[in-house]
């Protein structure tokens, strides 16, 4: 997409009278009506005065007003640039909103640039402080999310994302894919524009890694609990199809860099971090087991291309288990998740292909997941969390090795 | 009256060999067009096969998204496949010289009406070859979102849709041959004809209420509240 799309010339005009700002503060999802508008204004006000030495701000907010010329010189407010955000491609819609916003924090040549997808009616101000305040006031470059949240929430981070960034990149960041984040001048430098040859980057995707690869201080906040829109008629399968596909993407980018990367280290943390009460409903894993079931059935053929036999006993070998006995070990679920990524890489088969394979492999680690009695209580998540990190931890030589050899594993 | 009979006899046996003597150049001639395309076609296939290997072309292909050439290959290969295809095509064309060497008129007839259906010949194997691959490709993009929506006949559907455009790019492709066309209209249009009804038949009055049903239900409950309590996201 180019770079006019992102930002028109009426914003690109509104933006060169702005001049400058310490801080631009962008919600990439559009409030859902006037009174969430007003809200995410007050919010960035209220945020304003909460730091010690107030920044110049500006607000970018779909369909706010763009008064003229603000009285308010502390806050400037403009519209979202760029096209509304497209509900059944929600990660596209993120990443193209999220590169007007720092597209706009870059003409701004802003010390910060916050972007929010949260919805602004359960936020507060101190959302904004917290992801801004380590980088107007600590000199981070990047301030990424910690939300509260119950143990079946945020399932394709905790399965995936997190355990397979953490291993693969060494830095232990509970939300790489955000999506609210923090960024300083330098990385948002760094984030891919819409032209050139980065234009195919993800630029949500490719952020982390960015930071880390150009060894830039990064920190994550609890922000407390995130309501996030909900893709309409979107299944599991395309929301994979959506985040893997960016993932596995910048893995192959990012090759040469990963290779040299030994064991995960810590980020600094700032504020408390919390659990959401269990859901009141049980969980009923019934239709989880029985996808995974029917694709171990079905699906031979394609996984056959993709995973090693021995990986294929083992998952046939727990197609057969009985409900009661039905656990996904930790390695055999980080070698598969392995495996798909290699297999992006070398164009095994067709990619979207490849990414949809995954779907009933996905749901059968989810219902081992929460089956699993250790699961029942935060602390236990938690812990069960930690293990499965450890797994991909100790399977990153597999993937490493399959990387560079990728033919000796495959007779 | 023996010696008219011996003479005939004779005059017979004369005409016969010199008959199968005046074919015998030409016989000559056909075996030794052909020895002569086999020994470069097998000099064509083994360069082919060494350069096609050399750029990695089995890989290749299935970068560019045509993984089903390897299954209708030789060993899985498709350099083998395009080797052996090369040396097939060379053999053919040295036959079809060689038959020149017979009796011009009908030999030359005959090599020009083989010459003139090549382009037909090599246009259909096309169509084929780009049909399997969408087939190919749709089938299993049919199972995939069949599977993943728990669907238990997946792979019935998804052969069902393999075969439906099989059958269509077949019936293309002897269409353009220009073979028993008015039964492969007719064959074609009972046979779509009556997978359509059975279809509209099994779904309108079989399974009314089922789909119904499903319909209802897929209708109220948006798929985030189908997984209750798992949040992906």
């Amino acid at each position: 997409m180019p770079d006019t799309i992102t930002i028109t010339q009426e914003t690109r005009e509104r933006v060169e009278r702005i001049g400058t700002a310490d801080l631009v503060i962008g919600f990439v999802v559009p409030p859902k009506d006037q009174q969430a508008i007003d809200r995410a204004i007050a919010i960035s006000r209220a945020a304003i005065t909460g730091f010690a030495q107030p920044p110049r701000a500006v607000l970018i907010c779909p369909g706010a007003d763009a008064p003229a010329e603000s009285a308010d010189a502390s806050l400037q407010i403009i519209p979202m640039p760029g096209p509304p955000l497209d509900p059944l491609n929600l990660v596209q819609g993120f990443a193209d909103a999220f590169r007007s916003v720092t597209n706009v924090a870059r003409t701004l040549a802003a010390r910060a640039c916050a972007t929010i997808a949260a919805d602004p009616s359960v936020m507060d101000e101190n959302w904004i402080i917290r992801l801004a305040g380590p980088i107007l006031e600590s000199d981070y470059d990047l301030v990424a999310p910690c939300y509260a949240r119950h143990r079946f929430e945020g399932l394709i981070n905790r399965g995936i994302l997190y355990p397979l960034v953490r291993a693969l990149y060494g830095r232990r960041v509970r939300n790489p894919f955000g999506p609210d984040f923090c960024l300083s001048t330098r990385l948002v430098e760094r984030v891919p524009s819409a032209t050139g040859s980065t234009a195919r980057v993800h630029p949500i995707a490719s952020l982390l890694p960015e930071a880390i690869a150009s060894g830039m201080q990064i920190c994550q906040a609890y922000l407390g609990v995130r309501s996030y829109p909900v893709p309409d008629d979107a299944g599991v399968s395309a929301l994979l199809t959506q985040i893997l596909g960016p993932l596995f993407a910048e893995i192959e980018r990012r090759a040469a860099f990963l290779q040299r990367v030994r064991g995960s280290q810590p980020v600094e943390e700032y504020g408390v971090a919390t659990n959401l009460p269990e859901p009141d409903s049980g969980a009923d894993v019934s239709r989880l087991m029985e996808t995974f079931q029917n694709g171990t059935r079905n699906l031979q053929e394609i996984w056959s291309i993709v995973l090693p036999p021995s990986t294929l006993v083992e998952l046939k070998r727990l197609s057969r288990a009985p409900a009661a006995a039905f656990r996904m070990d930790d390695e055999l679920w980080a070698r598969v998740v392995y495996d798909f990524a290699l297999a992006y890489r070398l164009r095994s088969i067709n990619r979207d292909h490849l990414l949809r394979a995954i779907t009933p492999l996905y749901l059968g680690w989810v219902a081992s997941y929460a089956m699993n009695p250790d699961n029942a209580t935060p602390e236990g998540a938690e812990s069960l969390l930690e293990r499965l990190c450890a797994a991909y931890e100790n399977a990153r030589p597999y993937f490493v090795a399959r990387w560079r050899w990728p033919d000796r594993f495959n007779p | 009256m023996w010696e008219q009979v011996g003479q005939t006899l004779h005059e017979s046996t004369l005409r016969v060999v010199s008959r199968i003597a005046s074919i015998l150049p030409g016989l000559v001639a056909l075996i030794i067009a052909i020895f002569v395309a086999a020994c470069i076609a097998w000099l064509v296939a083994v360069v082919l096969r060494r350069v096609l290997r050399a750029i990695d072309f089995d890989q290749r292909l299935e970068t560019w998204g045509f993984q089903a050439m390897a299954e209708w290959s030789p060993a899985h290969s498709p350099t083998l496949l395009a080797a052996r295809a090369a040396w097939w095509v060379i053999v053919l064309v040295g036959f079809v010289l060689g038959l020149s060497a017979f009796d011009a008129t009908l030999s030359s007839q005959l090599a020009f009406n083989i010459f003139a259906y090549v382009p037909r010949l090599a246009f259909s194997i096309v169509i084929v070859l780009i049909g399997a691959v969408i087939a190919r490709y749709l089938a299993r993009h049919v199972l995939l979102a069949a599977v993943n929506m728990n669907l238990q006949y997946a792979r019935v559907l998804s052969a069902g849709v393999r075969w439906m455009i099989m059958t269509l790019v077949i019936t293309m492709a002897l269409d353009h041959l220009e073979i028993a066309v008015g039964i492969v209209h007719l064959a074609f249009g009972i046979l779509f004809g009556g997978i359509v009804l059975a279809l509209s038949l099994a779904v309108g009055l079989g399974s009314k209420e089922l789909v119904s049903r499903s319909l209802e239900r897929e209708k109220d409950k948006p798929w985030q509240e189908a997984e209750e309590p798992f949040r992906h996201l």
